[in-house]
């Protein structure tokens, strides 16, 4: 599992990644992903993927929803690893 | 929809008329009961007998593929045909509801018995794929979560017929091969075999379809919503190619660090050539129409 940091690092450059419009500068932990539309819902899987790949752990789909993916914050208090852990 | 625009897409929904009344014959001819179908056996070897053709795998042509003896692959094959038939299932959901919401809508009335064919044959396609999954393995949940913004009707219309055709267009291809692969168990064939034969009538009236959506629409649409438009197809297309590099399904076969193995395998040069290959028609299409007008890269 990774750590909180290198969670937040490789989210980063995941989205920077994807929003190519979106300048590096701009983005914070609490920057509205989806909302200024950077990155759509299509994107969702892969960035699952993604976060179930620095967990380690596989991610229930299920009874997701958009608040749920709003910021890198937000993705962090979901689907991090104290998340993980508890 | 300005009026020029509506008055374009009901001709092109009329001029699918006759296209939609033959195809309809062709399905009441071909109707048939799944329940009646499919002869399932009591039980089924994993690990002697073929479920996927080994060429189709997502670890064919990886530097892990030749670290696999015979019956680790038999097994890879297996949970990749019930993760083939999973992504298939959650497919059909998507393209059942946008079918039902779209019966007996004014300016698609002239389709409307199509639809109902349409509509009927993914239900009887989910009974096979669910009936695989659910008697001998499992149904892979997806990762496809949908809170889209809410876009005008005639792009949302445009859209989904698209996303259909490049979704069915993708999975026929590995239909058309496994259904003629003498090497895979009887059930196998069967389900792709009979998956294909259908979706040659589906794959004739979503691709008439969706020009004449594209030539009709895309007209009265501003470059920033066709190049919206033209986005949301590209990742579609990376999204729905990625579910074929399923963690689920190596964890499921024995395989060790699947999250590793599954971007191993995504950005593996074979792999990557495999997906170009297996999507060159569907390009040829896209561009040839021009609804893309570039490469999706990121998909391969």
């Amino acid at each position: 599992m990774h750590s909180e940091p290198e969670i937040r690092q490789a989210l980063r450059e995941w989205i920077l990644g994807k929003a190519r419009d979106l300048d590096p500068a701009a983005l914070t932990d609490t920057t509205p992903l989806f909302e200024r539309r950077y990155l759509r819902s299509l994107h969702v899987p892969e960035l699952l993927l993604l976060l179930e790949r620095l967990r380690g752990e596989p991610i229930d789909v299920e009874d997701l929803g958009a608040g749920d993916f709003r910021d890198i914050d937000t993705l962090l208090a979901k689907f991090g690893p104290a998340r993980a852990a508890s | 929809m300005t009026v020029t625009a509506a008055a374009r897409l009901r001709d092109a929904i009329a001029s699918l008329k006759e296209t939609s009344d033959r195809l309809s014959r062709l399905s009441q001819r071909s109707y048939q009961n799944p329940y009646t179908a499919v002869d399932w056996p009591e039980s089924v070897d994993p690990e002697t007998e073929w479920f996927s053709s080994p060429e189709l795998l997502s670890l064919y042509g990886t530097p892990v593929w030749d670290t696999l003896d015979e019956r680790a692959r038999c097994r890879l094959a297996f949970h990749e045909a019930a993760n083939f038939y999973s992504l298939n299932i959650h497919g059909e959901k998507g393209l059942m509801q946008g079918l039902a919401a779209r019966l007996y809508r004014r300016d698609l009335a002239d389709v409307a018995d199509y639809l109902h064919h349409f509509l009927d044959e993914e239900n009887k396609h989910s009974i096979f794929f669910g009936g695989f999954c659910t008697r001998y393995a499992r149904v892979y949940p997806t990762k496809q979560v949908s809170f889209e913004v809410k876009r005008p009707r005639d792009v949302e219309d445009f859209l989904f017929f698209a996303r259909v055709m490049v979704f069915e267009e993708i999975v026929d291809r590995y239909n058309w091969w496994q259904g003629r692969d003498e090497r895979l168990h009887p059930v196998a064939r069967f389900i792709n075999n009979n998956h294909h034969f259908e979706e040659a009538r589906h794959l004739i009236f979503g691709r008439r379809l969706v020009e004449a959506m594209w030539q009709a629409c895309a007209p009265a649409w501003d470059d920033e919503l066709i190049e919206d438009v033209r986005e949301h197809l590209t990742q579609f297309l990376v999204t729905s190619w990625r579910e074929y590099y399923n963690p689920a399904v190596y964890a499921d076969a024995g395989l060790a660090d699947p999250y590793d193995l599954a971007e191993q395998a995504w950005a593996a040069p074979a792999q990557r050539e495999h997906r170009r290959r297996t999507s060159t028609k569907l390009l040829g299409y896209l561009t040839s129409t021009g609804i893309l007008v570039k490469e999706p890269v990121d998909a391969f």
